[in-house]
């Protein structure tokens, strides 16, 4: 493959796609901006190492994302201790900070401190799931993980978004298991 | 604000950061950096006419991938195997896959890993990687005569093919396998040259397969 065909595809791809790459970063990461922009960075330099790959895909987006997943868990695998951490009950901790019915929360700040609480596993896994509308087997080979992992991680995910959300009056889910 | 009631919409607040999308170019130029480091990295290699072996730990890859080494198969998917001996104590390879990397090696198994980074960097985690196993349990599937030795290819299911074979007389008793995804850059040949390149040491065990 000739060089100049690999640069023209990658910036084009980078192009259409770095947008929605940086939306599924912010979500695995929780908003964190800087680390979602240092897991976009490196998956598009992995793509780019591995072009022909890329071009193999089925779908070279739907490859990109399942790269982005696994520098994500790479990732947290390494400094999960260090950049996050997690209450034994995240949930009791948000409903402390009392959300007055009729008030104006901040929703998106609200789904946020949700979505840090959950493990970033769980993360993935609801990122896969509800934004991607991945199926659970589809899910389970990009997470390598069985099926059934899957399905209970999801359900402990959700059950868990649903308390926290809930607790805001204006978030109830109505989301599929 | 507007309720929110369903969670892929919750989700589309936090995902939309409203920040502008840098030029591709930024990427581009970071991206054929990374490119021309791994370039001066197998160059080096090249020179020291080594194969670049380098075992860090669980989590750890060892490169294998040269430059100068006589390709000696291409399979249509891509992969090149090259005239290159590595190592995996207690196993030993004669061929090389290029852009492949040792990513864990136990008396059991051997894990290996595509280099381009897509796949889990868990030694324990097989999906998208060549596993190489060895176990006592008979091999099953459709035989195949190569070099002289029979080998048996079976469908695993989930876009997964399984080969194996009895090992050497000189070597511990038993069948050595290996699993490797069909969507990879594999086929059926470039994999049995593979498989057949492979030693069985001493200190392997047989796994429960």
């Amino acid at each position: 493959m000739r060089t100049a065909d690999r640069t023209t595809e990658f910036v084009a791809f980078t192009r259409d796609h770095r947008r929605d790459l940086m939306r599924t970063a912010t979500l695995l990461c929780a908003g964190d901006d800087a680390m979602a922009e240092d897991l976009v960075q490196t998956t598009l330099t992995r793509l780019y190492l591995s072009w022909a790959r890329v071009r193999r895909a089925d779908s070279p987006l739907a490859y990109a994302r399942r790269s982005l997943t696994h520098v994500f868990i790479d990732e947290t695998r390494r400094a999960h201790r260090r950049r996050e951490t997690t209450s034994a009950d995240p949930a009791g901790e948000l409903v402390t900070e009392p959300v007055v019915p009729g008030a104006d929360p901040d929703v998106r700040a609200v789904v946020l401190a949700a979505l840090t609480s959950l493990g970033p596993r769980q993360r993935a896994v609801v990122v896969l799931r509800h934004w991607h509308d991945l199926d659970v087997a589809e899910t389970a080979r990009v997470l390598g993980c069985s099926p059934g992992t899957v399905k209970s991680q999801n359900a402990r995910a959700l059950a868990h978004l649903r308390a926290v959300l809930g607790a805001a009056d204006h978030l109830l889910l109505e989301v599929s298991p | 604000m507007t309720p929110t009631h369903d969670l892929k919409d919750a989700l589309g607040l936090v995902a939309e950061t409203g920040r502008p999308v840098p030029d591709p170019g930024d990427d581009l130029a970071r991206a054929q950096g990374a490119a021309r480091a791994r370039t001066r990295r197998r160059f080096r290699v090249g020179l020291a006419g080594l194969a670049v072996v380098s075992v860090l730990g669980v989590g750890s890859a060892t490169l294998l991938d040269g430059t100068d080494q006589r390709t000696t198969q291409v399979s249509p998917g891509g992969v090149q195997l090259v005239a290159e001996r590595f190592d995996a104590a207690p196993y030993s390879f004669d061929l090389t896959p290029r852009g492949w990397s040792v990513q864990g090696q136990r008396p059991q198994t051997v894990t290996i890993a595509p280099d381009d980074g897509s796949t889990s960097s868990h030694p324990d985690d097989f999906v998208g990687k060549l596993v190489i196993m060895f176990d006592a349990n008979p091999p099953d599937g459709r035989e195949v005569e190569h070099d002289g030795r029979t080998f048996w290819v079976s469908d695993s299911g989930g876009g997964y093919t399984t080969m194996a074979t009895r090992t050497r007389g000189d070597e511990p008793a038993g069948v050595v396998r290996i699993q490797y995804p069909r969507d990879a850059g594999w086929d059926e040949d470039s994999m049995l040259a593979f498989l057949a390149s492979v030693h069985v040491g001493d200190t392997a065990q047989l796994g429960m397969g």
